[in-house]
């Protein structure tokens, strides 16, 4: 058994280093011409934007036909990546705001990046259902409501209208904390830079920000306003995008469960998302000292936790169905794990509940290949959860002369890349052009920044 | 490190004879209800037993939390978590008149109706009475044993100060998460949603959990909050009540948005086989507790938690703690009632097994903290959580 000394506190503070080092550490990668190595990351991500570009665009010319849905598996990879997306920004949140009111300050060294996906996250979701799945996107500006000579009016009744206001004032909060923390960390990009096109950039961005007193207590005070007014709604996007599902009767997607289900699996997801990448951005950017390996294990203690939820959340669901002595429940359930999409199910249920289950162990938590290898797993899962719930009670519903089977196109993987794409395209352009780790929010966390560091 | 004394805490005999006093009238009470009206006495034997299994188990959750989380703050505070959770025991006593009346209370150990009835014959497998009854004993022999573990350990620290018995509390502790999870759903599927046989929920068990945990901790802060007046808690700080306040603001909103999404699914879906639930609770005057259950529970400690002053004031968290006690009761009232009558029933049965239970939490916190330390003075955490700053 390890021994801990419980009458320490543990070490979530960095170490002992100078803001100069700080400053100079998180700043670097802005200072310099990218490398090699980035030019490549940056090259195959932008291929694969274009992938999902060439896809879309020639959905949007031909229709959405070229897509492998049709009746009756009308919703399938685009609201699949939908909430897949939606659910990987949850993390960033509940890092940067929820961690933040519980007063974890081991978060203060991942939160600006947790954040930052956040915000790409939301911005590839919104792609796919303004997007792709919508058509005619022409129309997209019928979602909101305005009074328009058509006499045309929102329905609503439907939580797809709910998601838009969702979703929208999820993104409009988060763009707003993210760029208020942001707010001290140009001013000292902007003290240091030598180059006089970025110094106007971040003259212009840090809204003469000049680090004084006042300034500091107005932040804290509305970054801790801010912080409260994200947790709430990170809570109710995902709930109204459960709600997608969960308010129809059919058998699958209306559980009362839904809601609370799909939180804890977007923090699941998110999770494992903001471990992954920031295993490759520690390393590359030798932030090794910054973003320790205490970090990560804590983010792997948080994905076993609301594993296990998700995990509990299948079993409930399997019980209830049984329990209710609905042919329909019943039936379900059964199709989903033994029909034909029970190769899904099952990837699902191993991803998500059962390789997880190693983080029970210190030494796998600890250990940065099996980590990473799992963080995949859990993503993996975690889009074949949304797609067994939506293709697998679509496909069989209560009258078999109705149902059908869904085969995804090239198309379709197509769109799927599009989110991928994306969300590294923008993720690498954010390594090169913002600070990526926090500097002022660090510097409270520095050991030699500590009360009693001086005593 | 400086020397923490143990503080013991001599109970008057005035108060064991209030708490004995309560628990006989409680008794003679509950026996002449029986007597008078057996449904009637059964189904609110099943909402005490609820009420105060859910306070045991509930302190034993965050007695968990305390452990896997690593919290420092609760530590000076967690033999209070540690002595509700021994009214699991009791919990478990009170529910032993419900065992022998299985079918005054639950429609399908009624084997008239469970043969006659098409959907209770698919659920027979799971709701019979020998497979109840074997279910509840399982569950409380878990719960107990955990309870014993870990309160032991602590106990024992207090002498020793070994920092090895934090991390085994620590494992088993994380062990009892899932297990609690698992074990508390089929609680409240046994004894609240199975009052209803024909009728299922996903969320019940979390909703439970919901009511259940902010009870635990409105007791947890009601007993630090009245031993802190009394100045037996001299060494905590208003950053400790923050704690407590900020905690129970957090459960009431959980509560009220797990049971804003039951109701919201239900409602929009407007399925017969789910509606019939709520609709009962919507007629015959059970629509006026539907709305008061919502200010009680939710709207009102809403607005008095919310600013950050009412957190760290201690005799509004006093109040408030009351309040959402009564809030939880009022909330198994309307979990439970509407199965046994199509009004609510209020009579003097009702306050009834609460004076039983008033009686059997004085007699079991009076008995602990007479024979155990308030502190955990052995605990390494113990100087951290008295140092404890927001």
């Amino acid at each position: 058994m390890t021994t801990i000394d419980y009458t320490q506190e543990p070490a979530i503070t960095i170490g002992v280093v100078t803001s100069a080092e700080i400053d100079a550490a998180i700043s670097a990668p802005l200072d310099r011409f990218p490398s090699r190595r980035w030019w490549i990351a940056f090259g195959i991500a932008l291929m694969i934007l274009s992938m999902g570009l060439a896809s879309v665009t020639a959905i949007l010319f031909k229709g959405l036909g070229l897509m492998g849905f049709n009746q009756p598996v009308a919703w399938a990879f685009d609201i699949t990546n939908f909430v897949f997306w939606v659910g990987i920004g949850h993390a960033g949140t509940l890092i940067s705001a929820i961690l933040f009111l519980m007063r974890q300050r081991w978060r203060n060294a991942i939160a600006r990046f947790a954040e930052a996906m956040t915000i790409f996250a939301v911005i590839c979701a919104g792609m796919f259902v303004s997007v792709a799945h919508l058509g005619r996107v022409w129309l997209a500006g019928y979602l909101l409501p305005y009074p328009n000579q058509h006499g045309l009016w929102i329905n609503f009744i439907s939580p797809l209208v709910w998601d838009v206001f969702a979703v929208s004032t999820y993104f409009t909060v988060s763009l707003v904390f993210w760029y208020l923390g942001l707010v001290p960390d140009f001013a000292t990009l902007r003290d240091r830079t030598r180059n006089k096109h970025k110094k106007l950039a971040y003259s212009i961005l840090s809204l003469g920000w000049r680090f004084s007193n006042r300034h500091w207590s107005h932040y804290e005070r509305m970054y801790l306003i801010l912080a409260g007014f994200a947790t709430p709604l990170v809570l109710s996007v995902h709930t109204i995008v459960s709600f997608d599902f969960a308010v129809s009767v059919l058998p699958g997607w209306h559980s009362t469960i839904f809601p609370p289900y799909f939180v804890a699996g977007a923090v699941f997801s998110g999770f494992a998302m903001v471990q992954n990448v920031l295993i490759g951005v520690r390393k590359f950017f030798k932030l090794e000292k910054i973003i320790t390996l205490k970090h990560l294990e804590n983010m792997n203690k948080v994905m076993l936790a609301t594993g296990m939820m998700v995990g509990y959340a299948y079993a409930v669901e399997f019980f209830m169905a049984w329990y209710s002595g609905s042919q329909f429940e019943r039936f379900v359930f059964l199709n989903r794990a033994l029909g034909p999409y029970a190769w899904a199910y099952w990837i699902m249920v191993s991803c998500n509940v059962l390789f997880v289950q190693l983080f029970w162990f210190k030494k796998i938590r600890t250990s940065i290949p099996a980590m990473f290898a799992i963080g995949v797993l859990v993503n993996v899962g975690m889009w074949f959860e949304r797609y067994v719930i939506i293709v697998t009670s679509l496909s069989r519903d209560f009258l078999p002369s109705s149902w059908g089977h869904f085969s995804p196109t090239i198309f379709d993987f197509g769109v799927l890349a599009l989110g991928f794409g994306l969300f590294f395209t923008l993720v690498l352009l954010f390594v090169r052009f913002l600070p990526s780790v926090a500097i002022a929010e660090l510097k409270g966390v520095m050991e030699n920044a500590q009360p009693h560091y001086h005593e | 490190m400086e020397h923490i004394e143990r503080t013991q805490i001599k109970v008057s005999p005035k108060n064991r004879l209030i708490g004995w006093g309560l628990v006989w009238l409680g008794v003679a009470l509950c026996s002449l209800g029986y007597i008078v009206d057996a449904r009637e006495a059964a189904f609110n034997n099943v909402l005490n037993f609820l009420f105060l299994a859910g306070i045991g188990i509930g302190a034993l959750f965050f007695l968990a939390l305390e452990y896997v989380t690593g919290a420092v703050w609760s530590v000076p505070i967690r033999r209070v978590n540690e002595f509700l959770a021994w009214l699991v025991p009791f919990a478990a006593l009170l529910a032993i008149p419900i065992l022998f009346n299985l079918d005054t209370v639950f429609a399908w150990a009624q084997k008239d109706i469970a043969a006659s009835d098409a959907l209770l014959r698919m659920k027979e497998p799971y709701l019979n009475r020998s497979f109840f009854i074997l279910r509840f004993f399982g569950i409380f022999i878990v719960w107990i044993m955990f309870i014993r573990l870990l309160t032991r350990n602590s106990t024992r620290q207090d002498a020793t100060g070994d920092q090895r018995l934090t991390k085994i509390n620590t494992i088993l502790s994380a062990i009892f998460m899932p297990v609690f999870a698992l074990t508390l759903t089929i609680f409240a599927v046994d004894w609240g949603m199975s009052l209803d046989p024909h009728w299922y929920s996903t969320i019940y068990g979390i909703y439970f959990f919901s009511g259940t945990a902010t009870a635990s901790l409105a007791a947890l802060t009601l007993v630090t909050a009245v031993l802190y007046e009394r100045g037996f808690f001299p060494k905590l700080r208003r950053d400790h009540f923050y704690n407590l306040g900020a905690l129970l603001f957090t459960f009431v909103n959980f509560w009220a948005y797990i049971a804003f999404s039951q109701f919201m699914l239900v409602w929009y879906a407007n399925l017969p086989e789910e509606t019939s639930w709520f609709i009962a609770r919507w007629h015959g005057g059970w629509e006026y507790i539907s709305i008061v259950l919502i200010l009680v529970q939710f709207a009102v400690p809403y607005f008095v938690l919310l600013p950050q002053e009412a957190k760290m004031n201690i005799r509004t968290l006093r109040r408030m703690a009351v309040w959402l006690l009564f809030a939880h009761a009022l909330d198994l009232y309307w979990l439970i009632m509407p199965a046994f009558s199509a009004t609510p029933p209020l009579g003097w049965m009702e306050i009834s097994f609460p004076i039983l239970i008033a009686g059997v939490v004085l007699i079991v916190l009076g008995w602990q903290v007479q024979n155990l330390s308030l502190v955990p003075v052995g605990d390494p955490k113990l100087k951290r959580g008295l140092e404890f700053r927001l």
